[in-house]
This record gives C-alpha cells, sequence and structure tokens, in this order.
C-alpha cells in the first residue's frame, strides 16, 4: 500500500490539503479564517481532479502545427475552470456576508457572536 | 483539547481516503478510466467539430456549453446577490459614508507613474488572452480576471473616479450582465437557425463561423467577468 500511495504522491497531496483546510474550518474563530480554510479544500479538491487527467509526457490538449500526442485530459480541465469560477461567487458571497456581520455585531470572533445570542 | 480532538478526527478521516489513493490507478498512466472514456473522441475530432484548436475551449464551449451557460449565470447570481446582501436596508446605490480615521496618504509619484505605464500593455494582453483563447491557453474567464484585477489596481492606485471611467454609467449594469446575455444571444441564435439551443453549425463549409460564435461567447465571457469583478470589489468598499 506504500509503494501505490508513494506512485500516487499527487493525491495524497490534495488528501493532505484538504485536512488542513477542514481543520482551519474547525478550530478558527475568526469567520474569514474559517471561509480561507474552506478555500484551501475547495483548492486541494481542484488540484486532485486536474492530477487525476495529467497522462506521463503529455501536452497541453492545443491541436495544431507541432503538436503531438499524448494530450493531457481536456475534461478535467474545463470542468475544474467551471469550479474555480464557481468557488470565486461563493467567496464574493461569503466576504459580503461577513461584512454586513461585522457592521450589524461589531465582530467577527464566531464564539462572542454566540454569546450575542 | 479541541485541537487534538479535532486532529484525531482529521487522521481518522484520512486514512480511507488515503486507501482510496491508493487503489486509483498510477498517476499519469494512459489506461486510466478517466483517460480512456470520452476524452480521445474529443481530442481527436473536437478542433474540427467544434471550432477551436484548444480543445479545452472546445468542451467548455461547445460540447459542454449548457454547464458553461449555467455557469455564467452562477458567477451574475453572486453579483447580484452580493448587491442585494450590502445594499439591503440602505438608499440607492451608496454605501455608508464613513469618517476615515485619518486621511490615507496617495501613493507616490512612482508607483502612479507605474501603474500608468503598465494600463495599455495589461490591457493589451487582456485582449490578448481573451480573443486568442481557442488557439492558445486562455479565453474569456482568463483574460477577463487580468482585466479586472487592472481595474482593482486603478482603483487602489489612482482612485475610484479614475477606474469607474472604465465603464460607464449608463452602460455598467449591461456589462455585468454580457456573459449570459452573449450565452443566450448565440443560443437562441442556433435555435433559430439549426433547432437546438446552443446548436452549432455543423457542415464542414461553416468552420468559420463556429469559430467566430466561440469567440464571439469567449468576448462576452471576458467583459462580463472584468465588470463583475470590478463591481463585487467597488461595493465592498475596497477603494477605501
Amino acid at each position: 500500500m506504500i509503494a501505490m500511495l508513494w506512485q500516487n504522491i499527487d493525491y495524497v497531496g490534495s488528501v493532505v490539503l484538504f485536512c488542513i483546510g477542514l481543520y482551519c474550518v474547525i478550530t478558527k474563530n475568526n469567520l474569514i479564517k474559517k471561509f480561507i480554510g474552506l478555500n484551501i479544500m475547495e483548492t486541494s479538491v481542484f488540484a486532485f481532479i486536474i492530477a487525476l487527467g495529467v497522462v506521463d509526457g503529455g501536452e497541453a490538449p492545443i491541436m495544431g502545427a507541432g503538436a503531438s500526442a499524448p494530450f493531457t485530459n481536456p475534461i478535467p480541465q474545463a470542468l475544474i475552470l467551471t469550479g474555480i469560477v464557481v468557488a470565486v461567487s461563493t467567496t464574493a458571497l461569503a466576504l459580503s456576508l461577513i461584512i454586513r456581520i461585522y457592521e450589524h455585531c461589531g465582530t467577527i470572533e464566531a464564539d462572542e457572536l454566540r454569546e450575542m445570542e | 483539547m479541541k485541537r487534538a480532538l479535532t486532529i484525531a478526527m482529521l487522521v481518522l478521516l484520512a486514512m480511507p481516503l488515503l486507501y482510496a489513493m491508493s487503489q486509483l490507478p498510477p498517476h499519469g498512466s494512459a489506461t486510466s478510466p478517466a483517460y480512456t472514456h470520452i476524452s480521445p473522441r474529443y481530442l481527436e475530432r473536437g478542433p474540427e467539430e467544434a471550432g477551436a484548436e484548444n480543445v479545452v475551449t472546445d468542451v467548455i464551449l461547445n460540447y459542454r456549453g449548457f454547464d458553461t451557460n449555467g455557469e455564467v449565470t452562477v458567477i451574475f447570481t453572486s453579483l447580484a446577490a452580493v448587491l442585494a446582501v450590502l445594499l439591503a436596508g440602505r438608499k440607492g446605490d451608496e454605501r455608508p459614508v464613513r469618517e476615515p480615521a485619518a486621511e490615507p496618504s496617495p501613493p507616490s509619484v512612482v508607483v502612479r507613474f507605474v501603474v500608468r505605464l503598465l494600463g495599455p500593455f495589461v490591457t493589451m494582453f487582456a485582449v490578448y488572452v481573451i480573443i486568442n483563447g481557442h488557439v492558445s491557453p486562455g479565453g474569456g474567464f482568463q483574460g477577463g480576471t487580468v482585466f479586472g484585477a487592472l481595474v482593482i489596481l486603478i482603483t487602489v492606485v489612482l482612485g475610484r473616479s479614475v477606474a469607474e471611467k472604465l465603464q460607464p454609467l449608463g452602460v455598467r449594469r449591461i456589462l455585468q450582465a454580457a456573459a449570459p446575455l452573449t450565452f443566450v444571444a448565440v443560443g437562441v441564435l442556433g435555435l433559430a437557425l439549426f433547432g437546438d439551443y446552443l446548436a452549432f453549425p455543423r457542415d464542414e463549409a461553416l468552420a468559420w463561423v463556429r469559430t467566430s460564435w466561440l469567440m464571439v461567447i469567449e468576448i462576452g465571457i471576458g467583459v462580463g467577468g472584468a465588470a463583475i469583478i470590478s463591481a463585487i470589489f467597488w461595493q465592498m468598499g475596497g477603494d477605501r
């Protein structure tokens, strides 16, 4: 199993990144830090799916003069382009909600917000 | 205590994930299911079928155009939601006026000069990335982001009033909706001419029509993306 993990070290990296992001989401008290953790988790998923499309010695999937097989898989790249844009959208919405929370309550620390209820 | 519990839970979570990773096909193998399913067909027929030499552009704008159509609607919706959240309970299009604690000193002459100097070159690079996206890495989203970053840079260094000249107030809302609007326009054109929403001409002689439709969508996405990024930045008070 260790040998297989070493072979798939790129995937292992994204698992580690995912856990780091989840750790931030759970333990950090500041809402912006929590959201940065969520962004790290998103990035790990993007990195994992992009890594799935890699082929040994593959070129960018752009045809034309001088292009030669093998090419990397274009589908993960197209899907992750969609994913990145959606991640940007959710980030913008979350940050604007955090701005409103700050204006309303004067703090963005999760425990202080809980005490206010 | 809480941290130790969290770390223990994360280790428990990582175990099955790592086990699953060890069972995947080796990284980079050309025989993995992800690579042998439909990708060979896209790679082989993409350029002549879908109209762009960059197969990623073929996939996002032609083969899976519905997906991208929904996606550009998502970013427009997110702008609408940001505006709704930040403007709720306020009058007009203005943020509450707050007295700044201390008047920020303007950036030095050197910074202002360098930004003015860079502006045209960044704009040219953004336009190149957008309109050359079908034959080289790039496309509407990437070029739009480059231009949006330039608008943010100008806002920070030269002030919002200078940056807003790039997006006149009268057409600003239309620019922000440019991406969904162009996508739907091309889709309806396909519906009218070829009988299916987002249908592209299949004829070999009409290859230039396919390519030019792709470019129209790319330009729409680029303009809309840049407008949305700068609008979100302004609305969050990034010029303070």
